[in-house]
């Protein structure tokens, strides 16, 4: 009577489809891209446009020292305060750019001039170009999102 | 008809067969040395792992290449790369899409490949003016410098500083 007994139910042959994941897994796994690359758009700062073509709009130039330090020039800004115009930043306590205080500055002078987005940079011979992308970091993160690096 | 199937006859005497739950056979997996695999289990890491890969999946595929001992910088606020000619500085020497070049050979090269660019597109479509530039994080700018001006010479006024994203 039991053998009587037809399952309507059927069973999934479950081997085919643990191969088809496998290798699946394998090929993503030497397929995957684990560092993820970006960039770091930067615009030349001394173009061949006419000068008198350039519209003038706020700039601000960075210009890096020999031992972290830097100094802030801002030009074409009517709004900014006279005493905002040229700014020195010391180096931080481990001789390198000081990131903390150049993100305050650049509050100050935002809210001074919210026009103010264009950044041009001035490294030494022997600055890194990884303080330089450094800087150029905490630029964007200041919302200023034209940058461009000055050749020596 | 589980009887006939390829499962239920394997040399193992079915280890599946015997712990299915619809047509359990459990007398027979007494009898068997063989271990008993939870397959549930398994499938659903499997899965897991599959769509985590998937997810990561890029099918840009590898726009730089890089040596062992070459560190790019970090930054948190980059922007995407694309495709674009790649300068890379290593060890002090100059490449443009893997062939070692001078200063000086660089401005030439890189007016060849504007040259040719305009010679494969003869509708007038002009280059992008992008480069891409890899180097070392702990490159000096000195050597920089002259890529900088260099590109400045062959009319690529857009350069993309390769960087990990934090």
């Amino acid at each position: 009577m039991s053998q009587s007994k037809k399952h309507l139910d059927f069973e999934l042959n479950l081997i085919p489809f643990i191969d088809l994941l496998s290798t699946c897994i394998c090929f993503l796994l030497l397929t995957a891209v684990w560092l993820n690359v970006g960039s770091m758009n930067v615009k030349q700062a001394v173009g061949g446009q006419p000068a008198a073509e350039t519209p003038k709009k706020p700039t601000l130039w960075v210009f890096l020292g020999d031992k972290g330090d830097m100094t802030l020039e801002t030009r074409d800004a009517q709004t900014l305060p006279v005493n905002m115009r040229k700014v020195k930043l010391g180096a931080s306590a481990d001789g390198k750019t000081n990131l903390l205080q150049l993100a305050a500055q650049l509050d100050l002078m935002k809210k001074a001039e919210p026009e103010l987005k264009t950044a041009l940079i001035q490294p030494r011979a022997q600055t890194s170009y990884e303080d330089i992308i450094d800087l150029m970091d905490q630029f964007k993160k200041s919302g200023m999102g034209d940058l461009g690096v000055v050749p020596l | 008809m589980i009887k006939q199937n390829v499962i239920a006859n394997t040399a193992l005497n079915s280890p599946i067969a015997n712990a299915s739950f619809l047509n359990p056979q459990g007398k027979k997996w007494k009898k068997s040395l063989a271990a008993d695999l939870l397959l549930t289990a398994l499938i659903d890491a499997f899965s897991i792992l599959v769509i985590f890969l998937l997810m990561n999946f890029s099918s840009n595929g590898e726009i730089l290449f890089m040596k062992k001992d070459m560190e790019l910088p970090k930054a948190a606020r980059g922007d995407s790369l694309d495709r674009n000619p790649v300068i890379k500085i290593e060890e002090g020497k100059v490449f443009l899409e893997e062939k070692m070049l001078t200063a000086e050979g660089l401005i030439q090269e890189l007016l060849e490949l504007r040259k040719a660019f305009r010679a494969s597109h003869p509708a007038g479509e002009e280059m992008p003016t992008t480069i891409t530039v890899q180097a070392d994080r702990r490159t000096k700018y000195e050597a920089l410098n002259s890529i900088v001006l260099a590109c400045a010479h062959a009319g690529f006024s857009d350069l993309k500083f390769a960087v990990i994203m934090k």
